[in-house]
């Protein structure tokens, strides 16, 4: 319960329990809040700002870094709209997220439920299971490109088992470049998510999954059917982290793997947003894109955060 | 619990996904003592021998040496930074109970809404409009600003957990605020503090879209991630240089994990979590 107190003038109206009581020590512990300004300051400029600026930006006609720059209101949403690569960028994002967040989650819970039981070497697996999650994405990228150019480690291996007739120039093809970029999210995502499941599925106590046993349920039946219940909005949470990552984090991979070639055929909407800023210098349209995103993204959290509501 | 063996499947396929993991590492590890024409030939063999010719090189056409001394600059100021401005404002949200703290608290922790990614070129605009683009500085000032939600809101949570007779104490002693903060509230939260310190440490030193629009192509100030992609252009296809390279940038952060590696999976998942 809060109360008013009725001085006027006072900037800490609001105080829980009887005023009187706190009164005393107020000075001190309110002097306080002062001390959160700088880092609440800096916030603001460096996040809060460029974030709104995205806005202010989609609304311009500015065709170029140095170019006049004219108010264009919703003129940019028709031009994105009218752009088949725009298209392109959006089908291609949405089959990623189709493709890489189910696989992703699902490996990752089986995974993180399987180190949870303590399996012998899990400590082992643990460790490596984090790699991915340590290496920067310019390394992450430069192990793909080792992996999947025409003479490098996948075709290799193809070559040594005998199904060289299998090989191909995996990130330069038109059918196989979004797929290396789906793979190369897959590959470093799902170890990184398994330890964060193992971690919660840890703090569950280790007689709910006794009891089950006891009553017959087997492990299948225990991991879905009792210990996935019980951790849900943490799922909830870790896909809304995967989701975002994906989402906006796929521009990186794409400028460093296949610049979105060949074609369109690995445009994803993120790196639309960069090569319409950095590399054709159309900001109101780069911008546009980044509304679009940034919409998207919320849609998908609020519809994420829907699906995995605890509802027991 | 006891594992039976219908566990077979489970073991296997986790321990093929530990393989894929594993292997391009070791590729990766192998290469980088090998030339090209020993790496196409075998490629999982054990390198021949273990000199550092292709380090020196990567080292030499990349200006690694440098890059890895610019991102040290900007990881360990970007750190300084960001601790102090994030200590004395969980500090002053932890203590404090009036209105305008809380709604300073969830000003901050709706900061985890907003994806920094997106705003790349509003960015790139700030830092041109105060005179830092293409420098260092901007990536040392901007930095702490991207991670003030989260280290703000793990920070509070372990400064909740002291006891308010800690700071009365400290107080009767005629401790300032600030001796309170330094003598008090910083030594009975390392725990918080090293948290926050190895999550940052990873994003910071791993940043590289920013660092790539905002540095820019300049050797004497890009940090090692942008110098990485540019070994794929400079050597050509010379992989036993470019894999050379990657490990270098891999070597300080595989150091920090394998001493701290508890330490890190738990700052990792409490990061995640508050997220």
């Amino acid at each position: 319960m809060t109360t008013l107190t009725p001085t006027p003038g006072d900037t800490t109206v609001r105080r829980p329990g009887p005023p009187s009581a706190t009164a005393e020590r107020r000075p001190p512990r309110q002097g306080g809040t002062v001390l959160a300004v700088p880092a609440l300051i800096w916030y603001l400029v460096f996040m809060v700002g460029p974030m709104i600026a995205i806005f202010v930006v989609a609304a311009l006609h500015w065709p170029g870094m140095l170019q006049p720059v004219s108010f264009a209101g919703l003129g940019n949403v028709r031009t994105v709209m009218d752009d088949p690569v725009f298209w392109d960028a959006v089908r291609n994002t949405a089959v990623q997220l189709a493709v890489a967040l189910p696989i992703m989650i699902v490996c990752a819970y089986m995974l993180g439920y399987y180190v949870a039981q303590k399996p012998p070497g899990h400590r082992v697996i643990r460790y490596l299971l984090f790699i991915p999650g340590l290496i920067s994405t310019p390394a992450k990228a430069m192990v793909f490109y080792a992996a999947l150019s025409p003479d490098g480690l996948a075709n290799g291996a193809l070559e040594s088992v005998g199904l060289g007739s299998l090989t191909d120039a995996w990130l330069a093809s038109p059918s196989t470049a979004l797929a290396c970029l789906i793979a190369l999210d897959v590959w470093a995502g799902i170890g990184f998510t398994a330890v964060l499941f193992a971690a919660r599925l840890g703090s569950v106590p280790d007689e709910l999954g006794e009891a089950a046993q006891l009553d017959g349920a087997g492990h299948w039946r225990t991991m879905w059917l009792i210990h996935f219940p019980v951790i849900r909005d943490y799922v909830g949470v870790v896909t809304m982290l995967q989701f975002l990552w994906t989402l906006f984090g796929s521009a990186q991979h794409v400028l460093l793997l296949t610049q979105g070639g060949p074609g369109s055929s690995s445009t994803t909407l993120s790196f639309l947003v960069y090569q319409k800023a950095f590399i054709a210098a159309d900001l109101g349209y780069s911008q546009t894109v980044g509304v679009i995103l940034f919409l998207a993204g919320l849609v998908g959290l609020l519809t994420i955060r829907r699906a995995f509501r605890q509802n027991y | 619990m006891k594992l039976g063996k219908r566990w077979l499947p489970a073991h296997i396929l986790v321990w093929s996904y530990a393989v894929l993991l594993i292997v391009p590492l070791y590729y990766f590890l192998a290469s980088a003592f090998k030339t090209n024409d020993e790496i196409f030939a075998h490629p999982f063999a054990l390198p021949t021998s273990f000199g550092f010719g292709n380090f020196r090189t990567a080292f030499d056409s990349a200006d690694l040496g440098l890059a890895v001394v610019n991102s040290t600059l900007v990881t360990v100021l970007a750190l300084v930074l960001t601790l102090g401005l994030a200590l004395p404002a969980a500090f002053a949200l932890a203590r404090s109970t009036g209105r305008l703290a809380s709604v300073m608290e969830k000003v901050f922790s709706l900061g985890f809404l907003i994806p920094t990614f997106a705003a790349l070129f509003p960015t790139f605009l700030l830092a041109a409009a105060t005179g830092l683009f293409h420098t260092r500085t901007f990536m040392v000032l901007f930095l702490p600003a991207t991670a003030m939600p989260l280290s703000v809101v793990i920070l509070v949570q372990f400064m909740r957990t002291i006891p308010k007779e800690m700071e009365e104490a400290a107080r009767m002693d005629g401790a300032s605020t600030f001796a309170v903060l330094r003598h008090v509230y910083v030594p009975m939260c390392m725990p918080g503090i090293a948290t926050v310190l190895l999550l940052n440490f990873l994003t910071f030193w791993n940043e590289y879209l920013y660092s790539l629009v905002i540095i820019g192509p300049d050797p004497a100030q890009r940090t090692v991630q942008v110098a990485l992609p540019t070994l794929k252009s400079i050597t050509g296809t010379d992989y036993g240089v470019l894999t050379a390279g990657t490990v270098l940038t891999l070597v300080p952060v595989w150091v920090v994990y394998t001493v701290l590696q508890k330490r890190m999976q738990q700052a990792l998942v409490s990061g995640a979590v508050k997220m």
